[in-house]
């Protein structure tokens, strides 16, 4: 038998295990999904039921999907001998944005954070090493984030593909699209000049 | 209200590490010259637009204002100070060797101004050196030095005679160099006296003393650290054992 506080308990401890959810937080949401709007329940928890039955990793590129290769690996007019490699699926989304890009994805859903025991196993990079090896890959652009954390992915992960005779490229950095230098940040400015390169002629 | 004296202006900081904190905030931990390592919370630091998003990355100088009472302190501004390239490569991994060390040992609102600038220092040779190995070791022992950890290797303990460079030493954790009597084993490590003498005044031109080095710093520090492991330590053994 559960008395009704337990129950509550129950739903705000689960709650908590969202990122950024803290006790008061986690309370407030099951008050507002109990009170306010039970149909929100409802639907989160038909739609949270669903996902977890349906959604997988792509067999190809990581990200999340309902068979076993995704849309867009599969799709077949994408350019085959490109690898691009991202941290997160929202930067699969920024990616695609730019209408730029026309290979494929991997996506590691994650970045080497040596603080915090995330290393290689953890992220997986056995995966993304067999997949480069598929034969139809000529060039791997890594795409994680400017940080120390995604440059030291990007590190790792050049040494081990280029190892295995790939070709590999890592995103450009320096002052943004429309950016006058008087407004830039000092840290990117230094940056940029550090990675200059010979102007066009 | 913050009183006055709970503001502290203009010090020079380095992240050691982020976590996220709240929906938009992040927790960093920050190393400074007369604070020590101090917990700040970055608020909104997580939002698209924050000013501070990009600033709060580990081994970049900035000049940053805080306020606050207890244990978790505010960040106010945090200024990007420049004068250390980014780390880049392998040396990026040698830099979280040190911050997790940081972490690990070094207890918050201790400060160890000469620690500050030994640290600044080998981020700063991380930039350039080729060989990375006697920067880690140099660091991991000016920490333990200034922490107090770290006992004499100039000097033999039950004489209190000079170390020789030409005789062997057996290396004690607690109290430091003893004199190898003839024994052998599986936990009698021996070190030659001019391993000793050269990591005292960090020279680890000879090879001998870099490889010697390396076994006595990791029997120094986990001595210190017991049972936690060093993430980093593992991470960089697996990606070059892949
Ligand atoms: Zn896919």
């Amino acid at each position: 038998m559960s008395s009704a506080s337990s129950t509550l308990d129950e739903l705000t401890q689960a709650l908590r295990c969202l990122p950024g959810v803290g006790p008061k937080s986690a309370q407030r949401m099951a008050f507002h999904l109990l009170h306010r709007d039970r149909q929100g329940a409802e639907r989160l928890l038909l739609s949270l039921a669903q996902a977890l039955e349906h959604l997988r990793h792509c067999d190809q590129c990581n990200n999340f999907t309902e068979q076993a290769v995704c849309e867009l690996c599969s799709s077949g007019n994408r350019d085959a001998r490109l690898l691009c490699v991202l941290e997160s699926p929202a930067d699969m989304l920024m990616m695609e944005q730019t209408h730029a890009y026309q290979g494929l994805y991997y996506v590691l859903m994650g970045r080497l954070s040596p603080l915090d025991g995330i290393g290689p196993q953890e992220i997986g990079f056995d995966r993304l090493i067999q997949r480069a090896c598929n034969g139809s890959t000529e060039e791997v652009i890594l795409a994680t984030n400017f940080t120390a954390e995604g440059e030291a992915t990007a590190h790792a992960l050049g040494v081990l593909l280029r190892a295995k005779g790939l070709r590999v490229s890592r995103i450009a950095r320096g002052i943004p699209v429309g950016g006058e230098l008087e407004y830039v940040d000092s840290g990117t400015l230094a940056q940029a000049l550090l990675e200059r390169r010979p102007a066009t002629n | 209200m913050t009183s006055e004296r709970s503001i502290v202006y203009q010090e020079e900081a380095f992240v050691l590490h982020g976590i996220p904190w709240k929906e938009t905030s992040m927790i960093v931990e920050v190393l400074t010259a007369h604070h020590g390592r101090v917990p700040l919370v970055a608020k909104g630091v997580r939002r698209p637009r924050s000013a501070l998003r990009g600033l709060l990355q580990p081994f970049q100088p900035l000049m940053i204002n805080w306020f606050g009472q207890g244990e978790l302190r505010t960040l106010r501004t945090a200024e990007w100070q420049g004068g250390i390239p980014l780390l880049q490569g392998h040396a990026l991994f040698c830099g979280f060797y040190l911050n997790e060390l940081l972490m690990l040992l070094l207890k918050r609102d201790d400060p160890h101004e000469a620690l500050f600038l030994e640290y600044k220092q080998a981020l700063k040779k991380l930039t350039h050196v080729e060989l990375f190995e006697p920067v880690l070791r140099v660091f991991e022992l000016a920490l333990l030095r200034e922490l107090g950890y770290a006992p004499s290797l100039e000097h033999e303990v039950v004489s209190g005679e000079p170390v020789d460079p030409h005789r062997t030493y057996r290396f004690d954790p607690e109290n430091g160099a003893v004199q190898w009597n003839g024994s052998t084993g599986p936990d009698v490590v021996k070190f030659k006296g001019k391993t000793l003498l050269d990591m005292a005044k960090s020279n680890y031109d000879d090879p001998g003393t870099l490889a010697q080095g390396k076994q006595l710093m990791r029997i120094l520090l986990s001595h210190q650290l017991g049972h936690q492991d060093l993430h980093s330590r593992r991470i960089i053994q697996e990606l070059l054992l892949s």
